[in-house]
């Protein structure tokens, strides 16, 4: 599961947070804005339209934290923000471009490889990176809120307006285009007689 | 197979993918929120009357730590001017003190935890650097609202601070307890 689950904050600055407090809010910032802004970058791959997809989500956070109840976690209800907020974006940019959601693939070329961040196995995130980056960015965001995130394919759809199926098949033709870079990773982890797994 | 992954492929994918690094994003974007929240009068506090460094923070963290120290020597000789001890006027002002007194006593044992800890080791894992990075960040944070004379707060909200500051600094302290033990195996 990503990060945001594992961040907690007291429930006293959220109060406060919801009053307007700006100094509770920047303690919400200052505990959200890594994975907030690492979910933008992974899906826009661009760090200053990353950048825009912050502010909005800190923005919609400051106008709705007041109707937030806490039946759920804030990093979900946060996260569930900035998805919403890179989804909307992806969608815009599809849309001035007359494309639809699914019909990237054909317009794949090698992205730039550019690792974010610190790892703790550069030479892993490097390749992954690169092996992300050439993804079509519906079928990058779709294996994030998958694999990452731990969205299903059925909350997936919902998000994108599109069927199961359609996030079902764009999982699946991003695995196939990974697999070969897994091939190189897995050598020595992978045991004999691997099984087919479903998903 | 057709298209799916193996059981082990998915697995390793899924964990090199939860593995890549989470990244900040620059300074200036949180004054860009701010601005833009201000206008929307989305916030109440005024915006703060000078912007934060690393180099500030630094001196706000000893600032909180001294501050931290002094508390034995207030509680017996209370300044009624303190700006990080408020004035006790009565009961529930009394439990309100004492719980902030607690808070500081525990953040300032933290602190010699934190101090009495080994350096860090030269060869570290990122991850854990980029995680304790971010915790001290957000514990400036903190150190540097506590310590803005321009910002009144009332013994509640300093009560809210103080223990956001004290559980971030458990926090940092388990992390840095953590390389320690890594480094000595």
């Amino acid at each position: 599961m990503s990060k945001f689950a594992d961040i907690q904050i007291d429930p006293a600055i959220v109060k406060r947070a919801a009053r307007g407090d700006v100094r509770a809010h920047e303690i919400i910032y200052r505990a959200f804005a890594a994975p907030v802004y690492s979910i933008c970058l992974r899906f826009t791959r661009v760090p200053a339209q990353a950048e825009d997809l912050v502010q909005e989500t800190f923005i919609e956070i400051m106008r709705s934290i007041a109707k937030f109840r806490g039946e759920a976690a804030l990093g979900s209800w946060i996260r569930r923000i900035a998805v919403s907020k890179a989804l909307m974006y992806l969608r815009s940019a599809w849309t001035a471009r007359g494309q639809s959601l699914a019909d990237d693939w054909h317009e794949v070329t090698p992205g730039d490889v550019a690792s974010h961040g610190v790892s703790s196995r550069p030479d892993v995130a490097l390749d992954l990176d690169a092996a992300l980056a050439n993804l079509p960015p519906v079928s990058r965001t779709i294996v994030w809120l998958h694999d990452v995130e731990g969205f299903t394919h059925k909350e997936i759809a919902a998000l994108m307006g599109r069927t199961e199926s359609f996030s079902k098949s764009q999982l699946s033709r991003a695995y196939q285009r990974l697999r070969p870079m897994l091939a190189t990773q897995g050598e020595g982890v992978r045991g004999e007689g691997s099984a087919v797994r479903g998903y | 197979m057709i298209c799916g992954l193996t059981a082990d492929e998915r697995d390793l994918l899924q964990l090199e993918l939860n593995a890549l690094p989470e990244v900040m994003p620059p300074r200036a974007v949180w004054h860009r929120i701010r601005k833009q929240a201000e206008a929307e009068g989305l916030i109440k506090q005024r915006p703060l009357s000078r912007p934060m460094t690393w180099h500030g923070g630094l001196g706000l963290a000893a600032a909180v730590a001294l501050a931290a120290l002094l508390i034995p020597v207030m509680t017996n000789t209370p300044e009624p001017g303190s700006a990080t001890v408020p004035p006790v006027t009565g009961p529930d002002n009394a439990v309100q003190v004492n719980a902030l007194r607690a808070l500081m006593v525990e953040s300032r044992q933290l602190e010699s935890d934190l101090r009495s800890l080994p350096a860090e080791p030269k060869v570290r894992q990122a991850g854990t650097v980029a995680t304790i990075s971010e915790i001290e960040d957000r514990i400036f944070a903190i150190d540097y609202q506590l310590n803005d004379p321009a910002i009144q707060m009332t013994a509640e909200e300093e009560e809210i601070f103080w223990r956001e500051r004290v559980r971030l600094m458990k926090l940092l302290v388990g992390l840095r307890y953590a390389q320690v033990q890594r480094t000595a195996f």
